[in-house]
């Protein structure tokens, strides 16, 4: 069977796989936007707890994906939590440390000027600080969908969901006439995946940055 | 800037200004931008040594880790499963194996990625970069794993396709940084080297490079962190390494030898970090000390 029959053959499979793949990373990136931003917010405005999560932050980068699925398979058991978790916890990385790099690269001068017109704090933070931070944020959030999409194939080792079943299960029957056209079809799935993620993301990035500053 | 201000004495001049006869003048050019484009200069920061807390800190914590892990894996409970996959100083080996991937793909992906990255630079290659660049984001987007699967399915099983893969997949960011740090040199200084009588590999020998180390070390730091991470995959194909036993635990479904395989993998991957950091420090060139 060539690698067009086993796609023809298998597309339900295959379209299942994806759809679940796409989603946890979709899911798990939404999650970690808001509290990978949320720890930023709260952390830039003191030298002191902003370093320690830029520097806890990577070094939790530093772990290697497996070795965090493995350490958290014996807390949330196998199948979907451990892998969720994870993704949760990798995705988190870029976009704290982006978000308060981003913050406190702020002008001052400009948030000054927010303050001598009335804006309260909250709504300086929403309506300035946010907005002018939101590129090297959105930076962040695009490294972390791609990394997911690659700890996410890993993630099937502990029965997780996606397209990392496909190349598990290639690997699995080595020697096989399908194995080459499992793993081809779950690697080229997921670089699809991410380069499809990729171009929403420069899409969004035209919608949302603020038109003051688009280059 | 309001803070500088605050902290000088009132009697001081402004920067910029200076006197001349008991008249105050002040430069056309704004102090703190000094030319339009150019980034403002990074605050005085004191120079960045090796410190005490540095060299002794990460040590201990790993120490303690390791402690713990041992006082904790004694006290395990083993069946003859568990025991079997530790056997005959099977940990050792995965260990010894695991350090073995890291290094010689390391080895390999520098020796591959750095000379690469000057070529792409070269001005008669310069053309290529944009190209190499697009196949890198592309690497970028390949799933580890799949990339490793596919080399063990064209390769055989064994330890030559893990690190095919492992190399394959730390060329590119080692590229790319290399590839960053010799176009972020300012070209004027390329243009002064040149200037003064210095041949093209003179000037990349004795300006260029010099100037783009620090991003080439986080380079190679970023490829040795992730090679230690990529080279737990090598198991899969059976390449070995630590991996090997965290698979062994979980498709055993033995929690200890899991959780060992998981926190030596950690505790190498946090050393070998820390090694490139005081590695990161110590090469840096005198004259680039206390800048960023």
């Amino acid at each position: 069977m060539n690698f067009w029959e086993y796609i023809g053959n298998r597309y339900a499979q295959l379209l299942t796989d994806t759809y679940q793949h796409a989603s946890a990373v979709f899911q798990c990136m939404v999650v970690a936007t808001l509290i990978g931003v949320l720890i930023g917010v709260a952390t830039y405005r003191s030298e002191w707890a902003g370093n320690l999560a830029i520097t806890s932050t990577a070094t939790v980068l530093t772990v290697p994906s497996l070795a965090m699925i493995g350490l958290l398979i014996p807390v949330t058991g196998l199948g979907v939590a451990p892998t969720v978790t994870a993704l949760i916890l990798y995705g988190l990385l870029p976009i704290v440390r982006n978000a308060i790099v981003g913050l406190r690269g702020v002008d001052p001068t400009l948030v000054d000027a927010a303050k001598g017109i009335g804006m309260s704090r909250l709504s300086r933070l929403l309506r300035v600080e946010l907005p002018l931070a939101w590129p090297p944020i959105l930076t962040g959030i695009r490294v972390s969908t791609q990394m997911l999409m690659g700890i996410a194939a890993i993630g099937a080792y502990s029965s997780g969901p996606g397209l990392g079943n496909e190349i598990f299960r290639g690997i699995s029957s080595l020697g096989s006439a399908n194995a080459l056209n499992q793993v081809l079809a779950g690697t080229l799935g997921i670089v699809i995946l991410a380069l499809v993620f990729d171009a929403v993301y420069v899409l969004i990035g035209r919608l949302t940055i603020s038109r003051g500053i688009r280059a | 800037m309001s803070r500088r201000d605050r902290r000088r004495p009132r009697d001081e001049r402004a920067p910029g200004e200076h006197e001349v006869k008991g008249l105050a003048f002040r430069d056309e050019v704004d102090v703190d931008e000094p030319a339009a484009g150019l980034a403002r200069p990074p605050a005085p920061k004191p120079p960045r040594r090796l410190t005490w807390q540095r060299l002794t800190y990460m040590p201990a914590v790993l120490a303690l880790i390791l402690l713990a892990l041992w006082l904790w894996f004694r006290g395990a409970d083993l069946d003859s499963i568990a025991r079997n996959s530790i056997a005959g100083g099977n940990v050792w080996l995965r260990l010894r194996q695991h350090i073995y991937l890291t290094v010689v793909s390391t080895f390999f992906v520098l020796i591959i990625a750095i000379p690469l990255g000057i070529l792409l630079t070269r001005r008669r290659l310069r053309g290529a970069a944009p190209f190499a660049m697009a196949i890198a984001n592309i690497g970028q987007a390949t799933p580890a794993i799949g990339l490793l699967a596919l080399l063990v399915i064209w390769m055989g099983i064994g330890r030559r396709a893990a690190l095919f893969g492992i190399v394959i997949y730390a060329v590119l960011p080692v590229l790319s940084n290399t590839i960053t740090g010799l176009r972020a040199i300012d070209p004027t200084l390329v243009e002064a080297a040149r200037g003064i009588g210095m041949s093209a590999a003179g000037v990349l020998r004795r300006v260029e490079l010099p100037l783009a180390v620090p991003l080439i070390l986080a380079g190679v730091r970023t490829a040795l962190v992730l090679n230690v991470g990529t080279a737990t995959l090598a198991a899969f194909g059976g390449g070995g390494g630590l991996g090997d036993l965290i698979t062994t635990g979980i498709t055993n479904q033995r929690m200890p030898i899991l959780v060992l395989g998981s926190v030596l993998t950690i505790v190498l991957a946090l050393l070998v970090d820390w090694l490139a950091s005081l590695a990161e420090l110590l090469l840096r060139p005198r004259g680039l000390e206390g800048s960023d």
